[in-house]
């Protein structure tokens, strides 16, 4: 049923699949919203290593750089910001929490499923590229310039609009 | 080096990249204890004064003195603090540290990794050193770490962005993030040939953005002893002191090697007849150049003030290194197509 090779990447791969699992559990179950937001950090750096195992490197670290970086300080100085005291648990409601448990796990049961029945065909064999960083800048500055650039505009338009706003409130 | 890497990995070949790794690290501390000790003697000198000498001869054990001190200190975790974040934050801010240094190459031989995102990857891990200094001074539960905290984060984003903007100029001239390609794309024979002459804009603003980086004078900020005790690492105390002040002494290394690989020619000699030379040697020489130039600003500049910093970084380096982009673009395109 499982045809699986165990090699090295069979084993990074269950590592950062951990890790990933792991924080996303993490991440709804902790108390504190820092602790939250480092959790998710660590599900981004097991991202990163997902992309590593698909030699997709340029990928992996701008993951890094802007997720598991960028993003997590931005969220841990926004909420520094709003000064969260440790919110109180909900106290527990049990047939709310049976039925959200079996909700997911039938859930679990369909995706599983589905996943276990869909034939995946082989869509052409990756081809390998010697450096696929500058196949990515060609691409992006050839074939996809023009989303490229709607891109930034888009970026740009909300950098204006969120600082138009921030102004707004200080008036 | 290179041999390990492109093998298939067996059980032995681990072990031996795991040895070499081990070695890697007891050179780095030895760095570190080092750096700190002529940083020290470098800075007394320039100040007219001796310096440390009654540890060892010429105070050569001070720094082990100092980091013998700091393990057998009481470790205090104060009660209030957040216990988990507390512990964790001096590791997340290491492990980074000592990761980045894989990617350096030191001779055509000797290197850790050959990675063909090698400078993007240098810049992403560097940005987790950051939230472990936001967390350490958050999870405190004291108002100087968390000042100290939320500057740090707030200039070390602010710089990284010049930073990494001012190294396009050099991706721009040798084509590759990979670092050992950039290194070869400065061979020439002659000195002129380095990527500092021919990209002084962006440079400039590399080696102030650096500095920055590291928190160092006249950018030291987050930790201004005069205005806020010691910064965000004011509860830590024994070792979990010591892995913050290492992961620093570490980015010494760390910008100092990668300025001399993007910049400075890496391993290749300034001119065709000292070539005889061994490429490490003229490595080491420039690498040693760098970090006592390190020194010798943070002996003579004065601290700069809160309110001009970020000015500086997003009005003045940012438009800066965008113009060299610009720049760079242009020649290449007008001149060597």
């Amino acid at each position: 049923m499982f045809n699986i090779d165990f090699n090295g990447e069979f084993a990074a791969f269950f590592i950062f699949s951990a890790i990933m699992i792991i924080g996303a559990v993490l991440m709804v179950s902790l108390q504190k919203v820092v602790h939250m937001v480092i959790s998710m950090a660590g599900v981004f750096l097991g991202l990163a290593g997902m992309f590593v195992l698909l030699d997709a490197e340029f990928v992996a670290f701008v993951q890094v750089l802007i997720y598991a970086g960028a993003v997590s300080i931005l969220m841990i100085f926004g909420i520094m910001m709003t000064n969260h005291r440790g919110a109180k648990a909900d106290p527990v409601k049990p047939l709310h929490e049976t039925l959200a448990a079996i909700a997911a796990l039938c859930l679990f049961g369909i995706l599983f499923y589905a996943i276990r029945t869909t034939d995946f065909p082989d869509a052409q064999p990756l081809q390998a590229v010697e450096d696929n960083t500058s196949s990515i800048g060609e691409l992006l500055y050839t074939g996809y310039v023009v989303p490229f650039e709607l891109l930034s505009v888009l970026l740009t338009v909300a950098f204006i609009g969120a600082i138009a706003i921030a102004k707004k409130g200080e008036e | 080096m290179g041999a390990w890497l492109h093998d298939p990995l067996t059980w032995s070949d681990a072990v031996i990249i795991f040895l070499w790794g081990a070695v890697f690290l007891f050179v780095v501390l030895g760095f570190v204890t080092y750096a700190i000790y002529f940083e020290r003697k470098v800075i007394g000198w320039m100040q007219l004064r001796i310096g440390p000498n009654r540890v060892g001869p010429l105070g050569l054990l001070q720094t082990v003195a100092d980091i013998f001190k700091l393990l057998i200190k009481e470790d205090t975790i104060p009660r209030k603090a957040d216990r988990l974040l507390f512990v964790l934050a001096p590791i997340l801010c290491y492990v980074p540290a000592f990761t980045v240094l894989a990617v350096i190459p030191y001779t055509e031989k000797l290197y850790f990794a050959d990675l063909n995102v090698g400078l993007l990857y240098y810049a992403a891990l560097s940005g987790i050193s950051t939230l472990a200094i936001v967390l350490g001074g958050w999870a405190s539960n004291n108002k100087y770490a968390l000042l100290g905290g939320m500057r740090s984060a707030a200039q070390m984003i602010s710089y990284e962005v010049p930073l990494v903007i001012s190294v396009v100029g050099v991706i721009l001239l040798s084509g590759s993030l990979n670092l050992r390609d950039i290194v070869d794309a400065q061979a020439g024979g002659w000195f002129w040939d380095w990527n500092f002459l021919p990209q002084i804009i962006g440079f400039v603003v590399f080696i102030i953005a650096a500095v920055s980086e590291l928190n160092r004078t006249p950018f030291d900020l987050p930790e201004a002893e005069s205005e806020l005790v010691a910064g965000y690492h004011v509860e830590y105390s024994g070792f979990r002191f010591a892995f913050f002040m290492l992961s620093e002494y570490v980015y010494v290394y760390a910008i100092a090697a990668l300025t001399t690989v993007l910049f400075l020619g890496g391993w290749h000699a300034p001119a065709p007849f000292l070539d005889f030379v061994p490429g490490i040697v003229w490595f080491l020489l420039k690498f040693a150049f760098i970090v006592f130039f390190l020194f010798w600003i943070r002996a003579t500049f004065p601290r700069i003030r809160v309110d001009q910093l970020m000015g500086l970084g997003w009005k003045v380096l940012l438009p800066v290194s965008l113009l060299n982009v610009f720049l760079t673009a242009g020649y290449l395109e007008l001149f060597v197509k």
